[in-house]
């Protein structure tokens, strides 16, 4: 998320998977559409029919190389070097430089032209870091990445919230310290024979490549691009994301039909759950979680260091103080700033990764887990049993009695009697869920459209909904403390939990939570149109500001329409924000208003009725013409002009660089994978991200770079026939039988050094465990050649575990616990492995 | 599946996964096999031997004379004790056994099954018939009862003539079967394998009748005749049993050189060809050495039936089994 | 007799026929449809383990797998070398969702002796679970080794092309559930024209592309065409699918006739023999 975040202003899919049927070319890349995205694929393959080239860059042949025209091997965890050099080939193509075109839109859409301080100092300058890297801790002072011109932001701003000097400009773009330069030098050494190099792809292949993506792109044509987990789970993910955002905004890609970038999302309602989301640094709608510091003591605080001046998120205050309103109700006032007080706020790391690290340290205590198998899914799964074992307590809902619940009794390590089950402490509680057929509720899917479902028929027996069990839960504590006065028990009383329930089990009314979400008037109920409608005065209540006005004032849910069409079907679901299809669609016209073709129309300016209209909802102020022009002190979106497509960001347009937002780096830099049989030959005194977060720990070791005992690339990813961690299809026969066993796909070539034949059990090894599979000898797999050697990658499925019909070993108890430093994301795309053939014996420990 | 699963070849380390798939879908049968085993390898060998039966019991009637006669008593109850256990044998291999009366819903001409059941009862019942009329003239109804003159009415030789269609229905269709059929060594051989039946039937019936009349020297010219149709069915079903392994070529003939089947398949075509050169040898010798040698020649004709049926039920499981077969059966001529 | 060629993209399906058009080339082996007529048909999990044939655990078409996804890897060409420019729509990775034909002359209903195997209202083939008696024969009779018993409950099955949801005007299970529209569902001759039309686009792309299951390959030798149709971009033998299968009981009346002869050769022979005995008797 952070990775699109950063460059254009939300983290979410820019298109729809319908627009991809527009495309005249897609890459999908970093992921594998067709097995995992199959719904979705239906629209590349309508593309096709219509005459687009599909390629696929991926380590394996998969189900979705079968139908792209162009299938590109390359190795895992080398993705940026492969885009930094598609940047590179089109900022020095002569197309590209001459068609007006491209010119325009980078001109105009993007901050191409501002000039960047002259203290800033590129990775070319530092053999690898930027500018203001505090080895020690491991972290980057980001003070020098700003703009020239630009007010110096105070040690620890997020943002710059002081109202912005116009930074200097080159409309030129030949000023040395212009963003556009500084990517052109930045990405120079990414040429054709380092992607050779590096990613193991012949010169010519890629030549091919961006030459069908540059003649793809333009005023006619558009070209997309689709990437799924193989780009986020690096611990440079974010940067290969944003690199992809970097070369489609060169290219003008963003904000056309046909174009953007597609994030597929890995679950039906995973977008969903960061919109309301799960995550515990994000509140409702992208509102970063206040921390427990002293700038965001009181609203007030939190509002100067994290409001900004323009842009969208000037409304921040709005947003905010509506979902107080929702969440404390009558107890949020301006006096308590409305409620502020009351929420959590958090004092360090508590991503997924890091949970596990304190559950086994003793720190936290107790564990809800819904939906979710950390015993198989977790990275370095065996910390993670381990640390479920040193809970005190673990509640589990789940369709099946998953190893999360189950470890206890089951797990390899409690049946080779390493483990004893009476000597794990842990109070187990299995409570059944009922399934998506069983409850009412909507689905969030990857392009931001939300789709009600109706129940269908009743869960079984004592299986229940997560509504039911949050919402009595709640009640129950709301009950507990209905008598304390202790800081833990204003939480829980200040919270509003009216909402009614139905039926003979007391189901919580979806409905009731639905308005909530959408936002409604305080003093009359009435339900807001939208995001626009909601105050900072309390007047307002509003669950998600992004989905303000979901539920239309006439009560109807909106994700309940299913009136389709051929383009933008906005009467079917409702997308975020405000039902828009495609984001940052002004850069569907031109500067003056107008689409850049006829084949490519998507939104226009209409001067006669002063309005932006089209095939969608416009993602820009309605009524604001092209030649505005902001007055100075201008505040929000006024601060933007009329050529200003992303409204998110604080100057309205796309980043080349970006001065604030990713710690990391301004601009995307390749290194390699913490664990790679490779240095890193761009900068060989910085194989490895300078500020990735690491977990050093006896039980976590990492492999060094080139490891000998680790020869070779391991890449896990799943299969369509079964769902991530296994909750949902190891146990179900139809699914179970269509892939039965874990299995371990490898090249003939490395199955004939090792004498493995299809079928035989071989064992894969890291420090941190192993896992027994069956062999799979394909080449589909295949061998490239790294800097001059053979370099093996293999391929294993994450999704088995002990449980169920289809079991297998655990690929994860083989990966390390190590974060992306923007997403916090683990790495598991790429690391280093040995294999050998035969069993693991019983009893016998990594 | 599992029988899939257990057929599945070895692999040599390093081979991927498409060699497999060179020369035919990862070895596994493009067609599904007949489910037929024992039973069914019974019900060919008793169907065929009641049917020959009957025609010879007939022929005997009609023409044979009072020399004749205990081939027509013996053929008469062969015909019937041979078909008796038939329907059993039908009945206990269906899926549903409970439901085989299912069976007398329809009569589909072109189902050789359906005509079978048909054909099946039809000679049940002629067999009965027969095996009746001759029981009374043996007595075993007594002599003058009222039940003895009423099954007398009976009409002997028409009872004989009628029994001639459905005999050689019996003893023929079970080919035609097999050939109606996708299985390759089967399909291959349609127009062959009734005959091939046909005669292995009269000839193993004939066989089976001279083993039980061989004691009685009064019988000499019936033997001669039972001899002469066993010496000219053993020659349709040497000539025909070559015809067949021609035919086949092969790759849809591998059943009848390879394993089990294929060495019951050599021995059909050795025991019958030694019966048959016996025979012919017999007819050279005087009568003592003509009498063992015709009784040996029997027994090896006998032999041969049942290794006859048997190669063909179970070399049609393999031939099933076999992808390149049915490949071959149906290649594309392009 | 038409020559193969104008054969081609015929069929001799009868007005009113409904059936499936698969065309493997937008085919991304999903499964869905294997799971979905499982699910309809609530069919029972099959024999369980990993075979190594690619990504097909499933293997054949059985008594109750109704729908089956074939997989053939062909990464390499004849040099090992692995390519990067793909044909247009799938290709080297073979996927193909595996189904009965319905065939125009069905074999397998040809040979059913109770009956129980009919042709419905839709012109498809169904086994009526409620007369079959587990005989057995029909299952060699298929061609294509589509009906199979079960060990169950001792009767024959096969796909019925959710004769309960067409009665429903719904379509079946698996032309619903796939992605990509692999499997079109509708009228025949509908189909077929579709079918002529996309091949002749795919082969105008360089794509080896046929029909199965017209009157020219798949549904000849007196099948006159399969209802349940293919476009495949391989020889069916690939696909494990017979190319030029033949309607088995084509050859019942010839066998009957060159049984007769025998009959009557036999049993002339045979009177012969006997002849001499009475004759001698008497003379």
């Amino acid at each position: 998320m952070p990775g699109l975040g950063a460059r254009l202003g939300r983290g979410g899919a820019t298109t729809t998977l319908a627009s991809l049927a527009d495309s005249d070319c897609i890459v999908i890349m970093g992921s594998n559409m067709a097995e995992n995205h199959p719904v979705g694929f239906r629209f590349v393959v309508k593309a096709r029919q219509r005459g687009a080239t599909v390629i696929h860059v991926d380590p394996r042949f998969s189900r979705t190389s079968a139908l792209a025209d162009l299938y590109v091997p390359i190795r895992p965890g080398s993705d940026l070097v492969f885009l930094g050099a598609l940047v590179n080939y089109v900022v020095n193509h002569e197309r590209w430089q001459t068609d007006p075109f491209f010119r325009e839109y980078v001109l105009h859409y993007t901050n191409a032209s501002v000039i960047v301080s002259t203290d800033f100092r590129d990775t070319e300058d530092l053999a690898g870091v930027f500018s203001g890297y505090r080895a020690e801790q491991r972290r980057y002072d980001t003070a020098s990445w700003h703009y020239a011109g630009q007010l110096h932001p105070v040690e620890g701003e997020r943002w710059p919230c002081r109202p912005l000097v116009e930074p200097e400009r080159d409309p030129t773009l030949q000023h040395p310290n212009c963003a556009f330069q500084l990517v052109k030098r930045h990405f120079a050494r990414y040429t054709p024979e380092l992607v050779e190099e590096v990613c193991g792809v012949p010169r010519e292949l890629f030549l091919r490549v961006a030459e069908t993506i540059l003649a793809n792109s333009g005023r006619e044509r558009t070209t997309a691009f689709c990437y799924a987990v193989a780009w986020t789970q690096h611990t440079i993910g974010t940067q290969i994301i944003s690199c992809c955002a970097l070369l489609q905004l060169l290219l003008g890609n963003i904000g056309r039909p046909g174009g953007g970038i597609l994030a597929l999302r890995g679950h039906a309602t995973i977008q969903g759950s960061t919109d309301i989301p799960t995550l515990f640094d994000l509140l409702p709608g992208y509102l970063k979680m206040p921390r427990a510091v002293p700038e965001h003591a009181t609203l007030a605080g939190y509002f100067a260091s994290e409001r900004p001046a323009t842009g969208l998120w000037y409304d921040m205050p709005k947003f905010l103080i509506s979902l107080l309103k929702a969440w404390y109700g009558d107890a949020a006032t301006p006096e308590n700033d409305f409620g502020y007080t009351f929420l959590p706020k958090i004092g360090g790391d508590y991503s997924f990764q890091s949970i596990l690290t304190m559950m086994e340290d003793g720190i936290i205590k107790g564990l809800f887990v819904m939906g979710m198998n950390p015993a198989v899914g977790g990275q370095n799964a065996r910390l993670a049993r381990r640390a479920l074992a040193n809970l005190d307590w673990l509640v589990v809902r789940d369709v099946h009695e998953i190893e999360t619940a189950s470890f206890w009794y089951d797990a390899p390590e409690v049946r080779n009697g390493e483990v004893r089950p009476q000597d794990i402490r842990t109070e187990v509680f299995f409570l059944p869920a009922a399934i998506a057929a069983e409850k009412d509720g909507t689905f969030t899917n990857t392009h931001r459209l939300v789709q009600w479902h109706d129940k269908a028929i009743d869960p079984p027996a004592d299986a229940r909904s997560e509504a039911h069990f949050v919402y009595h839960l709640g009640r129950r504590l709301k009950e507990l403390y209905a008598d304390d006065d202790s800081p833990a028990g204003q939480q829980i009383r200040a919270l509003t939990w009216d909402y009614p329930t139905t039926g003979p089990h007391q189901e919580p009314d979806l409905m009731a939570v639905a308005r909530e979400i959408s936002g409604y008037r305080v003093a009359d109920a009435r339900p807001v149109a939208g995001f626009h409608e909601l105050a900072d005065d309390g007047s307002t209540a509003c669950g998600c500001w992004i989905y303000a006005g979901i539920v239309t004032p006439e009560g109807e849910h909106r994700a309940k329409r299913r009136r389709g069409d051929e383009r933008a079907s906005p009467d079917w679901g409702f997308a975020w924000p405000a039902n828009r299809r495609i984001l940052y669609n002004r850069a569907s016209a031109d500067p003056q208003g107008r689409p850049w073709s006829e084949r490519k129309k998507w939104i226009w300016w209409d001067p006669d009725q002063g309005r932006w209209v089209g095939y969608d909802v416009p993602d820009f102020p309605a009524t604001k013409p092209p030649d505005y022009q902001p007055p100075p002190g201008a505040k929000g979106l006024d601060a933007h002009p009329g050529t200003a497509p992303f409204i998110m960001m604080l100057d309205g347009r796309g980043w080349l660089f970006v001065p604030h937002g990713l710690v990391d780096g301004p601009l995307p830099t390749h290194y390699e994978p913490w664990e790679s049989p490779i240095p890193n030959l761009l900068y060989p005194t910085q194989p490895r991200s300078p500020v990735a977060p690491v977990f050093l720990r006896p039980d976590n070791p990492y492999h060094e770079i080139a490891d000998p005992r680790y020869p070779y690339v391991i890449t896990t990813y799943r299969l369509t026939e079964h769902h991530t961690a296994g909750g949902m299809s190891r146990w179900v026969p139809w699914l179970a039988e269509l892939q039965p066993a874990g299995f371990v796909e490898i090249s003939p070539e490395l199955a004939r050094e090792l004498g493995i034949a299809t079928g035989d059990w071989v064992v894969v090894e890291t420090a941190r465990g192993s896992a027994e599979a069956r062999a799979l000898v394909t080449e589909r797999v295949q061998p490239l050649t790294i800097a001059g050697r053979a370099v093996h990658v293999i391929g294993m499925p994450w999704h088995f575990g002990f449980g169920g019909l289809a079991t297998g070993g655990i690929a994860n108890e083989l990966a390390a616990l190590i974060e992306d430093p923007n997403s916090l994301i683990h790495e598991a795309k790429s690391f280093t492995c040995t294999i050998r053939k035969g069993r693991l014996r019983e009893g016998k420990a990594p | 599946m599992a029988e899939l699963r257990a057929r599945r070849y070895r692999r040599a380390p390093g081979e991927p996964v498409s060699t497999a798939t060179r020369e035919s879908y990862y070895g596994l049968p493009v067609i599904h096999g007949p489910h037929w085993h024992w039973p069914i390898v019974f019900y060919f060998i008793l169907g065929g031997l009641a049917g020959g039966s009957a025609v010879l019991a007939a022929a005997a009637r009609l023409l044979g004379g009072p020399p004749a006669r205990p081939v027509v008593r013996a053929g008469r109850y062969l015909a019937f004790l041979a078909v008796l256990p038939g329907p059993l044998l039908l009945i206990v291999d269906l899926g549903r056994p409970e439901r085989f009366h299912h069976m007398l819903r329809v009569i589909k001409l072109r189902s050789p099954m359906s005509l079978g059941v048909w054909g099946l009862i039809a000679f049940s019942l002629s067999a009965f018939l027969n095996a009746l009329r001759q029981a009374v003239d043996d007595g075993f109804f007594g002599r003058s009862n009222r039940l003895a003159r009423g099954f007398r009415k009976l009409p002997d030789r028409a009872l004989a003539i009628a029994s001639t269609v459905p005999a050689f229905f019996l003893a023929g269709y079970t080919g035609v079967l097999l050939g109606a059929t996708a299985v390759p060594l089967w399909a291959r051989n349609a127009l062959l394998l009734g005959p091939l039946f046909l005669c292995s039937a009269l000839s193993s019936a004939a066989a089976t009748l001279s083993l039980l009349l061989a004691r009685r020297s009064q019988n000499d010219r019936a033997e001669q005749a039972l001899a002469q149709v066993e010496f000219l069915a053993l020659t349709g079903e040497v000539t025909l049993l070559e015809a067949v392994r021609r035919k086949s070529g092969p790759v849809i003939g591998r059943p009848l050189r390879r394993g089990a089947e294929g060495r019951a398949f050599a021995g059909a075509r050795a025991t019958t060809a030694a019966a048959l050169v016996l025979h012919g040898l017999a007819l050279l010798l005087p009568r003592r050495w003509r009498q063992r040698l015709g009784l040996l020649a029997s027994i090896l004709a006998l032999a041969g039936a049942f290794l006859l049926r048997a190669t063909m039920v179970f070399g049609g499981h393999r031939s099933a089994d076999d992808p390149a077969a049915t490949f071959a059966l149906t290649r594309s001529d392009e | 007799m038409k020559g193969p060629a104008a054969l081609e993209g015929t069929t001799r399906a009868r007005p009113g026929a409904f059936g499936f058009l698969t065309d493997t080339t937008l085919c991304i082996g999903c499964k869905a449809c294997e799971v979905a007529c499982k699910q309809w048909n609530q069919l029972p999990m099959d024999d369980f383990g990993f075979t190594g044939m690619s990504y097909d655990n499933t293997g054949d078409l059985g008594a109750t797998t109704w729908r089956h996804v074939a997989f053939i890897e062909r990464i390499s060409d004849r040099e090992g070398r692995r390519p990067t420019t793909l044909a247009p729509f799938q290709s080297n990775w073979l996927m193909l969702s595996d189904v009965c034909k319905h065939c125009v002359n069905a074999g397998c209903m040809e040979a059913c002796p109770t009956g129980a195997i009919i042709r419905t209202e839709f012109d498809t083939v169904v086994i009526q679970q409620d007369i079959c008696n587990g005989c057995g024969y029909c299952v060699p009779a298929c061609p294509f080794g589509v009906p199979a018993l079960s060990p169950l409950d001792g009767k024959a099955h096969k796909c019925t092309l959710c004769y309960d949801r067409l009665k429903d005007g719904l379509e079946p299970a698996c032309a619903k559930a796939c992605p990509t529209d692999a499997i079109q569902f509708g009228p025949v001759h509908a189909l077929m024209d579709r079918a002529r039309a996309r091949v002749s686009e795919l082969r105008a792309q360089g794509v080896d592309a046929r029909i199965y299951g017209d009157q020219a390959l798949g549904g000849t030798g007196g099948i006159g065409g399969l209802n349940a149709f293919f476009i495949l971009t391989a020889p069916p033998e690939v696909y494990n699918l017979p190319a030029k299968p033949e309607l088995p009981q084509r050859r019942v009346l010839p066998a009957f006739f060159t049984t007769a002869l025998a009959a009557l050769a036999l049993g002339i022979a045979t009177l012969f023999s006997f002849r001499r005995v009475g004759r001698m008797h008497h003379g």
